[in-house]
């Protein structure tokens, strides 16, 4: 799929005509989406562009938030990209979109501590049950 | 007092509805994962499942080690496929470093990955085969798979941890001598592996356990963003060596095998078939290796950046993401391995299944659980 396509569907459905994207390597562009807007981007994608398949999420904290990373594959990689802040770590569910995305939030929300709006079963799935320690991918946690 | 019909009446409604805990030991499964399937009589209503019991905090340790490190700890996520992760993660490094790895070295990294899709697939062939009660098979294709593990052993060292990949290319180089004895090797194995398509197409008891057993619609599988041969079994044809060709796939081209059928038949049939394409690359590769060095040398710091790195598995897509800070250590790896979304295709196999089939089922997957928890 044409990525110009993408870009240009994602611009005009969320009427958002500053979306940029950055190439990144290996054949993959990433793009960067405001955390409010992410689930209308993504219906986009499945709805209007057939495009479903959601490899994982990412989730990392670089110092000034929490950024999650939607890999999604076309034929190329599309990677869109968004921050929440430490205040407020929220991001709506992707579950009535792509069943998939199960796994991969309830992994971000026990390795960081994002809670995903509307998903019903948040785990843990890879922690143990007693774990009473902060989110073990967190900078500032207890683990350093 | 409660009369025997009263009793005899209670007895059978909980029976109705009976939880089976299956995992997280169990002899079933060959490594612990939990799951509780519900069962109404003998038919599977619903069935949920639990992971993290060899969780190893691997993506954490990442970030605490140098990328020359991580390679000796990214080799053993998981213990069937070690040489996919090496190399998923080698060429993420080799991109953000831009390095440009021989031509030699790419060869040799696609042999073994071929070579390691070969012994996954003949263990996998073997762990079905025990499940559903064909120990003869399970020994055949265990003594054949030993013919794929014995030339990884000597190109490499290791049988399953082969630390063949190296940032920059590979660490291995194969002489005339060896070169001639693989080929032969390669020969034998292919026409084993024949009799095993043979036996999957036409073994009518080997059909009767397998055949419309655990369903998968293409629709399923692209809802749960299923991959590899689970995938392709139900007729969605995706393979990264073909779709976004890395190492020497480009020069080897690979003949994607699909079905439609969606069962564990239709696995069965896609792996034995994709074995055979394995066991071609491998010709392939060999008879068309070029000449010069395997390696480049790399830095040991790696400049700032991100990358995503894809690469198939013999279980299908598996993804790495890599930001780096530009220091030698890593600042996140992010890893996702293709039992993950697999596994999440089990609940709906599993409904209206027999009891008695969980075991197809289950194999049928070819679960990894290490590589899901990571």
């Amino acid at each position: 799929m044409n990525f110009d396509l993408v870009l240009e569907s994602l611009r005009d459905a969320l009427l958002l005509p500053e979306i940029e994207s950055r190439p990144v390597p290996i054949d993959e562009r990433f793009v960067q989406i405001p955390p409010e807007r992410l689930r209308e981007a993504v219906a986009v994608l499945v709805n209007n562009l057939e495009l479903r398949h959601l490899s994982t999420i990412t989730g990392q904290d670089t110092g000034q938030g929490i950024e999650l990373l939607y890999h999604f594959w076309h034929g190329n990689g599309l990677t869109l990209c968004t921050t929440v802040p430490y205040e407020k770590p929220t991001v709506d569910t992707l579950m009535a979109l792509i069943p998939a995305a199960a796994f991969y939030e309830a992994e971000v929300t026990e390795m960081l501590g994002v809670t995903f709006v509307g998903n019903a079963d948040p785990g843990p799935l890879f922690l143990p049950d007693d774990w009473d320690g902060d989110p073990p991918l967190r900078k500032q946690n207890a683990h350093g | 007092m409660i009369g025997t019909a009263t009793l005899l009446s209670e007895s059978r409604m909980r029976m109705d509805r009976v939880k089976i805990p299956i995992g997280p030991q169990h002899p079933l499964l060959k490594e612990p994962l939990a799951f509780q399937v519900t069962a109404e009589g003998e038919r599977i209503v619903e069935s949920t499942l639990r992971l993290g019991y060899v969780h190893r905090g691997i993506e954490r340790l990442c970030q605490e080690r140098t990328y020359v490190q991580n390679l000796h700890l990214l080799e053993r996520v998981c213990g069937i496929c070690s040489h996919v992760h090496t190399t998923t993660y080698c060429q993420a490094a080799e991109a953000l470093l831009g390095l440009q790895v021989p031509l030699r070295g790419l060869y040799l990294r696609t042999l073994l990955c071929e070579l390691e899709r070969v012994h996954s697939h003949l263990l996998w062939f073997g762990v079905l085969a025990e499940n559903i009660g064909f120990t003869t098979i399970f020994m055949h294709a265990w003594r054949d798979r030993e013919i794929a593990l014995d030339i990884m052993e000597e190109l490499s060292g290791g049988r399953v941890t082969h630390a063949v990949n190296v940032i920059g290319g590979v660490r291995i180089d194969i002489g005339e001598a060896q070169f001639q004895t693989i080929i032969s090797r390669l020969y034998d194995l292919e026409s084993q592996v024949h009799g095993f398509l043979e036996l999957v197409e036409q073994e009518r008891t080997f059909r009767a356990r397998t055949r419309d057993v655990g369903h998968l619609s293409a629709e399923q599988v692209r809802q749960y963003c299923a991959v590899g041969p689970v995938a392709r079994a139900s007729g969605v044809d995706v393979d990264v060596r073909r779709d976004a060709p890395y190492a020497a796939y480009n020069r080897v081209p690979v003949r994607v095998i699909t079905n439609d059928r969606g069962d564990v038949w239709a696995r069965a049939m896609v792996r034995a078939q994709e074995t055979i394409e394995s066991l071609r690359l491998c010709h392939q590769l060999l008879i068309g290796l070029p000449d010069g060095p395997t390696a480049v040398r790399a830095p040991r710091r790696v400049p700032a950046g991100e990358v995503v790195s894809r690469a198939e598995a013999p279980r299908g897509e598996v993804i790495y993401y890599i930001r780096s800070d530009g220091s030698d250590q890593p600042a996140r790896v992010k890893i996702r391995t293709p039992t993950l979304p697999s596994l999440m295709t089990l609940p709906d196999q599993l409904r209206g299944v027999h009891t008695a089939d969980i075991s197809s089922v289950l194999s049928g997957v070819d679960l990894c659980i290490a590589c899901a928890d990571r």
